[in-house]
């Protein structure tokens, strides 16, 4: 079995630090890796990086995050990740890790995401080049994700976004802002690669539960959604034994 | 959930749709505050403001701000804090 913990949007600064690190100390009892699914900082400054470090950093089992749209707030996203690596997580963009969790692989792929919205209410890569731009920006980030999940070498693969891959885990927030906080494509990079669980943030008004076109479960992780430090996955039911996790490849 | 009701509602910026779109670029833009999750919402003279932040502080802000920049309307602040505990269930998905 691998146990999977996962929190978004925790918005870490200053007057946050401590608050999680109680539940944290539990940790190692209760899943084999963290993964962080953006929104870590409030502005994306170095500072409040060094603080994301703080309460995330040295927690005894491996950590796996992407950014979200405030991490880039203060255009230092290079800067905000290399504080978070310094620390000892593993940031991922584009890109992809496997853990050895007791003999099984678990592979994680991830990336930001971006809006653009869902089926039949999305946004369309025609006309003005602000428009152009931004539906490439939607395409560009959700063939990364595929690729990264297409790379992975592992025994069961998961998916880390910031932007939702589904509507489904959005009820709640107003449907006017759907396009603003995800969109099909990465639920259609989800779906091309064997995927068995996709984890996003960034809706705080929306629900938990979620699937893709292609039956892959999708959790939103966001801190006001699950009302606790951060949700615990449990994935292969087999008789695996749990060990120490560690980081046996990392990067693309 | 704390309430404030303010006697005077006469105020230079009334309570009309700008004004809520205002409070809510406030709540987004203000680097003071940079919430994006808070609902923003009217019912006749009151403004709403619900959802659910990291700190104490962090909602105190909120409130010290929008009152600062809304003078005189009716506030109903119903801005929770997020529980950090650990989860004392995993969820099986094999």
């Amino acid at each position: 079995m691998i146990r999977i913990a996962a929190v978004g949007d925790v918005h870490i600064d200053k007057d946050v630090v401590g608050r999680y690190r109680p539940a944290l100390e539990e940790l190692p009892d209760k899943a084999d890796v963290l993964l962080l699914a953006g929104d870590l900082t409030r502005h994306g400054t170095e500072d409040e990086a060094r603080c994301v470090a703080t309460e995330f950093g040295g927690l005894g089992v491996p950590v796996i995050a992407v950014l979200g749209n405030h991490d880039h707030q203060s255009d230092s996203p290079d800067a905000v990740t290399r504080v978070l690596t310094d620390a000892g997580i593993t940031v991922l963009e584009g890109t992809g890790t496997v853990l050895d969790c007791g003999g099984a692989r678990l592979g994680v792929a991830g990336v930001k995401g971006f809006g653009g919205g869902f089926a039949g209410r999305c946004a369309s890569n025609f006309g003005e080049p602000e428009m152009k731009a931004f539906v490439g920006t939607t395409e560009r980030i959700a063939d990364s994700l595929a690729d990264a999940l297409h790379s992975l070498d592992c025994d069961v693969k998961v998916a880390l976004t910031h932007y939702a891959p589904v509507p489904d885990t959005l009820v709640g927030e107003p449907l006017e802002i759907y396009p603003f906080l995800g969109c099909y494509q990465l639920g259609r990079a989800i779906d091309s690669a064997g995927t068995a669980l996709a984890l996003h943030g960034h809706a705080h008004h929306g629900t938990e539960r979620g699937t893709t076109p292609g039956g892959v479960r999708v959790r939103n992780v966001a801190h006001p959604v699950i009302k606790q430090a951060y949700s615990v996955y449990h994935l292969l039911g087999d008789d695996a034994d749990i060990e120490s996790p560690s980081l046996v490849h990392a990067g693309r | 959930m704390t309430t404030q009701h303010h006697a005077d509602i006469e105020t230079n910026r009334p309570l009309d749709e700008y004004a809520e779109a205002e409070v809510q670029r406030l709540l987004t833009e203000d680097g003071r505050v940079a919430e994006q999750g808070l609902t923003v919402s009217r019912r006749e003279h009151t403004l709403i403001l619900c959802g659910d932040v990291e700190s104490v502080q962090r909602r105190d802000e909120i409130v010290r701000l929008v009152r600062e920049q809304f003078p005189g309307i009716d506030l109903q602040v119903d801005i929770g804090l997020t529980r950090a505990n650990a989860p004392a269930e995993a969820e099986e998905l094999s």
